[in-house]
């Protein structure tokens, strides 16, 4: 899992490395480190840093936190970030005379997945047009139940999907 | 080494023309000296115990349309060919019929029957009945080879069973279909209508004149499953594949495609033992995006990563670079 957590170091040589240690003990791996500006710092003499780490499940996390804690190091700010993959659909037919909205409403309906992004073309109104959507798609969401909640409706819709390969 | 060819169409033809281009370089090469005994095609079955005169089987074939014609054939079928003259090898090109896979299949059983080794570029048989044609080879301990049957010239199957043996291929994709990818190519690049491409590739003979196995992913399809047995051990049969066609695809779509940096393929995938036929959105610079009638196969494996091969899917020549290859592959085994 990717987590991101603020420290407050002490505002000196060698606070950096302090923070290091306990997360390459639990096999945390460091993605970015990111020093935050000076405004937006809490007290006096301390800095905020941003870290941005992997671990390998909560466990580790907690012996890392707490270790730190032991350090003397605060830790401020605590959060999983949700990794995004995207997807790209492409839907072939009368997309707007079924109701594109409607389309989009139970594609969004599920949890974790958002279309982010629609281009549409309109050759002429009695032929087939079509639409090309972005989902954004969090990291957990089975892939494989959100297509096939989208070919049912694209089936129910009289609708040819294309859908991006997994990349 | 005797070999039998059945089916002598485009690709029968073709290896007749390559084995005469190639005798000298084979005996040179291998110490290989391929004595063609017998050809057999609907009509008939010319047979020669010190070898068929190739040029004159072609040139039979050519103007009359029927091996029956060559001098002192007779109206054998494959079956009593394969049956009843001595040789060491069959070819198989006979139609691919992926509803029986006959003629195909009872070849290639009577093959393995009389203890001969059987090279193809028959799809039909092995995505209908891989399992049994395999264990049938085994049982008659005699080897069974069949690169030419997916891609044509694009090497894949040897590849991953050989070159990249140490590996396990967790994942493929790839476009198996010439004639689709030639359609959406064109319609890609001229923005086309479907029907308008479809008709022209017909008119240049680069589309059957029944197009349906191409363009409904039943060919495609059948190559799948071929792989999926073939280099990944998958028990999988023509039924169990998801399969989707590219008759609906249309330039507008492709267009919208285009301004998201996509282009249209018509692609084959297995992955976790899942197989499917479907058009797809390819990004450009993706290594599956190859234009024309070129065929690609993406492998995914376990140690070398991401490998990809490109190469012609199918003709007459091109494909004898397949069906020569296993039967050299055979030769050297044999011979010790
Ligand atoms: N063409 C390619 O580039 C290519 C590439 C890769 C794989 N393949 C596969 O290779 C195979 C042959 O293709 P092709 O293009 O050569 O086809 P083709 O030109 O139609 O030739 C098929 C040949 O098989 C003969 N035949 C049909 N039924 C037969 C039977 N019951 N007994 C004996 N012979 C029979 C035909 O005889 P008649 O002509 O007398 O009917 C013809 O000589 C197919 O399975 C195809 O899918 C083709």
């Amino acid at each position: 899992m990717r987590v991101s957590l603020d420290l407050e170091l002490k505002d000196e040589p060698g606070q950096l490395l302090l923070a290091l240690e306990p997360i390459a003990r639990h096999s945390g791996n460091v993605i970015s480190i990111i020093h935050l500006r000076e405004e937006e710092k809490l007290r006096a003499g301390y800095a905020t840093v941003h870290f941005t780490i992997d671990v390998p499940d909560k466990g580790c996390l907690e012996r890392i936190v707490e270790e730190l804690e032991e350090r003397g190091v605060r830790v401020t700010k605590l959060g999983e970030v949700t990794k995004k993959s995207k997807l790209t659909l492409l839907m072939i037919g009368h997309v707007v005379d079924t109701d594109l909205r409607d389309t989009i409403d139970r594609i969004n309906e599920l949890e974790g997945v958002m279309v982010s992004d629609l281009s549409l073309a309109m050759p002429h109104p009695e032929k087939e047009s079509s639409a090309i959507v972005d989902i954004e798609v969090s990291a957990g969401v089975d892939r494989h139940r959100l297509m096939e909640r989208v070919y049912a409706i694209a089936k129910e819709k009289d609708l040819e999907i294309v859908r991006s390969l997994e990349v | 080494m005797r070999i039998q060819i059945i089916g002598f169409g485009v690709i029968g033809q073709g290896l007749a023309r390559v084995l005469l281009r190639k005798e000298e370089e084979l005996r040179q090469r291998y110490g290989l000296e391929v004595s063609v005994v017998s050809i057999t095609d609907i009509s008939g079955t010319a047979h020669a115990e010190e070898g068929l005169d190739l040029r004159k089987a072609l040139s039979v074939a050519r103007e009359t349309g029927a091996i029956v014609n060559y001098p002192g054939a007779k109206e054998m079928s494959g079956v009593e060919a394969i049956e009843e003259i001595e040789a060491e090898l069959v070819v198989e090109a006979t139609p691919s019929n992926i509803k029986t896979g006959e003629p195909g299949l009872s070849h290639m059983l009577a093959g393995f029957k009389a203890g001969k080794h059987v090279v193809t570029s028959n799809k039909g048989p092995l995505a209908l009945k891989y399992r049994q044609l395999v264990s049938e080879a085994e049982r008659n301990n005699v080897e069974f080879r069949f690169e030419a049957s997916v891609g044509g010239a694009m090497p894949v199957i040897n590849l991953a069973r050989e070159t990249l043996s140490g590996d396990r291929i967790t994942a493929i994709e790839g476009i198996l279909n010439g004639t689709t990818n030639y359609i959406l190519s064109r319609m890609t690049r001229e923005g086309l209508s479907f029907e308008h491409v479809l008709r022209e590739a017909q008119e240049l003979g680069y589309a059957e004149t029944d197009p349906t196995y191409d363009i409904e992913g039943i060919d495609t399809a059948s190559k799948l499953v071929i792989l999926a047995n073939a280099i990944m051990g998958i028990d999988a049969t023509f039924s169990d594949v998801k399969i989707r066609g590219i008759t609906r695809i249309t330039p507008e779509a492709i267009r919208l495609a285009k301004e998201r940096g996509y282009v249209i393929k018509l692609i084959g995938e297995v992955k976790n033992s899942h197989l499917e036929v479907s058009p797809r959105l390819v990004p450009e610079t993706h290594p599956l995006n190859v234009d024309g009638a070129l065929n690609v196969a993406m492998l995914h494996c376990d140690v070398a990563g991401e490998v990809t091969v490109v190469g012609k899917g199918a003709g007459a020549i091109e494909t004898q670079s397949a069906i020569l290859s296993d039967i050299i592959a055979i030769w050297k085994k044999v011979k010790g």
